[in-house]
């Protein structure tokens, strides 16, 4: 008996001992890496010196990417470390943080002081603001992105690093690619045959679609189209703004119109939510709408919708699969904002930067130069293993082998977008949605808007934290069911969430915003 | 004499060292993951930046506390909050002591077990899964009430519409999800009492009812009111991956589903402010511990074994 005690004692205590080690481990691990950081900005300084790049100690870095990881990445990343390796002497390991839980982790990752290196980043999707806000980033001088990469100087337009400073600072690399950012649709072409409706390319042809397909038991939309809406006036979201920049808008179709639009300020909001609600009372969209958990082109592909709306690119993609399994669909693409000329995604929609606790930044901004401007490691970072993965057609081309284990630009590959050296797909047999697509492909490369100086604007929060706070707890209950023309009374509730805003302090947030938006222009006035 | 005491303190501890021992893991446990993150309280005072962690960055004053009143949501989603948490508490602990009972009662050992595991069930289903069972049962398009309603003969219920029939649905979720897990807990005291104390009643000529009643109610009344108090403790924590899942981010719902912590994941979300959010855990903690100490109170005021300090 005694002895039994007397093991079980010894066990507990082995068992204790074991936790209070692993206790100790996570300080331990802690403080190194903090010494490491010192010792990194003490090379720093030798560095800046001698103004030589000294790649004589081989280097492994550590890159976040956005996503899961693919069965063949490993492979691939295997192919570019080769290359890395004899280019800089450094090899990427990646970790993923998967669609699911970068809301979450991404700040831990800094919080916790993790030591990587480089991580994707994006304003307002993926964290850059929020990061850069609360120092997570290494700021990026001028000097050092001419000497650690001066390839990506060489091709970055300088509207994209402007887009990328905050408060005059670069943090992060941005990508350089023309992505439009307005949505547009896939439409089934027999139903507007049947319908009688020959185009959509205005607000009032799109409307008149949704009604005639609502009275036919067919839902047009997953939401409301409040995008559409203001896109149509030529208002576009203004970043860093409450709610994803939906709460305020500007005219980016007018470089002379500097003004403000906060949305409750402004008639064409209650004017859309009475449209909305007369469409969502028809029935162009689902009543769960703000509870569905569908994808957005399940609609499309299961019969359920008649269209769906998201970029060029994904409507050509879900348009060719829905003509696939139903040739009779004959599904089309439509740009229900015709009209008015396109606005190019900020740039800084995609983008890396680095970590500000980095040991070993000169390097990581030398391999993302490499990512950058290297055809070769930028071919296998977009489209895989060459004979493998895909095949070369011409200088520019590619054709598709294998598509299953790596997939063309779904590694996360975008922070280093770059157009100048990107291959386009070549396509053997051509359809009538393809040739669509090329279409408004040459019709909006053709007609990009020109620049407006909020393109680049991004409104800092910090000095009205508490007021966004408070606007923010408030939007959900009124903004989400007007937008998707659910309530009861339009005019009441939009009285309310007018009232409800006010008392959470949405001048000072406007207020603020007027002083840095008219700052902002100012400064880029001078210059 | 002081001497005294301490030798005998280390003659204690020498005489009791293996179960010293033995205590040892809890100890350390509760240390590093119940004290040792309390010191992280400061940071509800603090501006958080990355660079100066939570030591280093600067004081804030009760700044961050500001943006859940100015909202105008906090009386709504407190009440709701505290609410919701009544009913869960008071119902949970109805329903399983009534289940429990139910299954000391029933004679059949197998069919005692199935009913058990599959009541037990519900508790490993995440709020995730629940949520999506819930929209597949009440959405107006494909939902399975909706079906049946109209399969007779009836009006569609835009159930996804009408906030006032939410506290039914949640209050049934939770109540359908713990019930297993619960039931277990007053079990066990029911099978702690001892079976002389139901000998001596049946002989006394007591029927079932008076059995439970009289004999095993009373019995379990002490494990009853720890596990009350206990959950009294969270009453101001509303249980976010809960009200999450089954109403998301339809606005139109919050006036019966909105609770502190989806206020605040909100109000948050888009900023990560680790500031604010540490204050509102904070609110919810002094409010919860107030309350646990009153509660606590005013039991060991009718009955002093009854309370738990």
């Amino acid at each position: 008996m005694k002895k039994q005690l007397k093991k079980a004692a010894a066990l507990l205590l082995a068992a204790a001992m074991i936790t209070g080690a692993a206790a100790g481990c996570s300080t331990a691990g802690q403080a190194s890496s903090s010494g490491g950081t010192d010792a990194a900005s003490a090379g720093d300084a030798a560095s800046g010196e001698t103004g030589a790049v000294d790649t004589s100690e081989k280097v492994e870095l550590k890159m976040y990417l956005i996503g899961d990881r693919t069965p063949d990445f490993d492979e691939v990343y295997a192919e570019i470390n080769k290359i890395l390796e004899e280019e800089i002497n450094a090899t990427v390991s990646v970790d993923f943080l998967s669609w699911g839980e970068h809301e979450t982790k991404y700040s831990l990752l800094f919080s916790g002081q993790e030591d990587f290196d480089l991580i994707f980043t994006a304003s307002s999707w993926c964290h850059y603001e929020q990061t850069v806000a609360l120092g997570g980033f290494e700021p990026l001088s001028e000097e050092f992105i001419q000497t650690y990469a001066p390839d990506i100087w060489e091709v970055v337009p300088e509207m994209a690093w402007e887009q990328a400073k905050i408060n005059g600072t670069i943090y992060m690399v941005p990508n350089y690619a023309n992505e439009f950012g307005q949505d547009v649709m896939a439409v089934r072409g027999d139903l507007m045959e049947q319908y009688g409706v020959e185009q959509i390319t205005s607000w009032d042809e799109m409307k008149e679609f949704a009604m005639a397909a609502a009275a036919d038991g067919m839902y047009t939309f997953q939401y409301g189209p409040w995008y559409q809406y203001f896109q149509t006036e030529g208002l576009s979201t203004l970043g860093g703004a409450p709610k994803s920049g939906e709460l305020v808008l500007y005219n980016a179709q007018d470089p002379e119109d500097l003004d403000l639009y906060y949305i409750l300020d402004w008639d064409g909001f209650a004017d859309y939510c009475k449209q909305a609600k007369e469409m969502a009372d028809a029935g162009c969209w689902s009543p769960d709408a703000l509870n569905s958990t569908d994808e957005r082109q399940t609609g499309l592909l299961t019969g359920r919708t008649a269209a769906m709306v998201w970029n060029l690119g994904s409507c050509l993609t879900y348009g060719r699969q829905a003509n696939s399994e139903n040739p009779d669909w004959n599904v089309t693409l439509c740009d229900p904002v015709a009209a008015l000329p396109k606005k190019v995604n900020s740039y800084i929609n995609n983008g890396v930067a680095i970590n500000i606790n980095s040991q070993h930044k000169e390097r990581a901004m030398m391999a993302l130069n490499e990512f950058y401007t290297n055809p070769d490691v930028y071919d296998l970072a977009m489209l895989g293993i060459e004979g493998k993965h895909w095949e070369a057609v011409g200088d520019d081309q590619y054709r598709v082998l294998d598509e299953s284990n790596y997939g063309v630009s779904n590694n996360c590959n975008w922070g280093w977008n770059n157009m100048t050296i990107q291959r386009t797909e070549y396509i053997e047999d051509r359809t009538a949605l393809d040739d669509a697509y090329d279409a408004m492909m040459e019709e909006w490369n053709a007609n990009v808007k020109g620049d407006h100086i909020y393109d680049g604007f991004n409104f800092d929060n910090t000095n009205v934290a508490t007021q966004v706070a408070a606007v923010e707890a408030n939007i959900d209950t009124y903004y989400n069911p007007l937008v998707n023309g659910l309530v009861e009374d339009v005019d009441a509730t939009i009285e309310q969430f007018r009232q409800a805003l006010e008392a959470a302090g949405i001048r000072d947030v406007l207020a603020e915003m007027e002083r840095q938006a008219s700052e902002y222009a100012a400064s880029k006035q001078a210059a | 004499m002081r001497g005294k005491g301490v030798k005998s303190f280390f003659k204690k501890v020498y005489l009791y060292r293996a179960f010293l021992v033995m205590l040892l893991p809890a100890v350390a446990y509760t240390l590093i993951f119940s004290y040792y993150p309390m010191t992280g309280i400061v940071l509800a005072f603090k501006k958080y930046n990355y660079a100066g962690g939570i030591w280093g960055s600067p004081w804030n004053g009760l700044e961050n506390f500001q943006f859940f009143f100015t909202s105008g949501q906090a009386g709504l989603v407190t009440k709701n909050t505290v609410l919701y948490n009544v009913v869960f508490i008071v119902l949970n602990a109805v329903v399983q002591i009534a289940v429990a009972v139910l299954l000391t009662e029933l004679t059949s050992k197998a069919y005692r077990k199935i009913t058990q595991s599959l009541m037990f069930l519900p508790y490993f289903i995440s709020w995730v899964i629940v949520g999506i069972m819930a929209f597949n049962i009440f959405s107006s398009d494909y939902g399975f009430m909706n079906n049946i309603i109209q399969a007779l003969g009836g009006e569609k219920i835009l159930f996804y519409t009408t906030p006032q029939v939410w506290p039914f649905i949640i209050v049934f979720f939770n109540l359908w999800k713990n019930i297993g897990y619960g039931s277990v807990m007053y079990l066990a005291a029911i099978m702690g009492i001892d079976t002389s104390v139901y000998e001596a009643a049946t002989i006394d000529g007591a029927n079932v009812f008076q059995r439970i009643f009289r004999v095993t109610i009373p019995m379990i009344m002490p494990t009853t009111i720890i596990l009350l108090l206990l959950s009294v403790g969270g009453i101001f924590k509303g249980n976010f991956d809960l009200f999450y899942n089954l109403v998301g981010t339809n606005g139109l719902l919050y006036n019966y589903t909105d609770v502190i912590d989806t206020l605040t994941f909100r109000a948050l979300i888009s900023s990560n402010n680790f500031g604010m959010a540490s204050a509102i855990g904070l609110y919810q903690s002094v409010l919860c511990f107030v309350t646990v100490v009153v509660v606590n109170k005013l039991v060991s005021l009718y009955d002093k074994d009854y309370a738990l300090f």
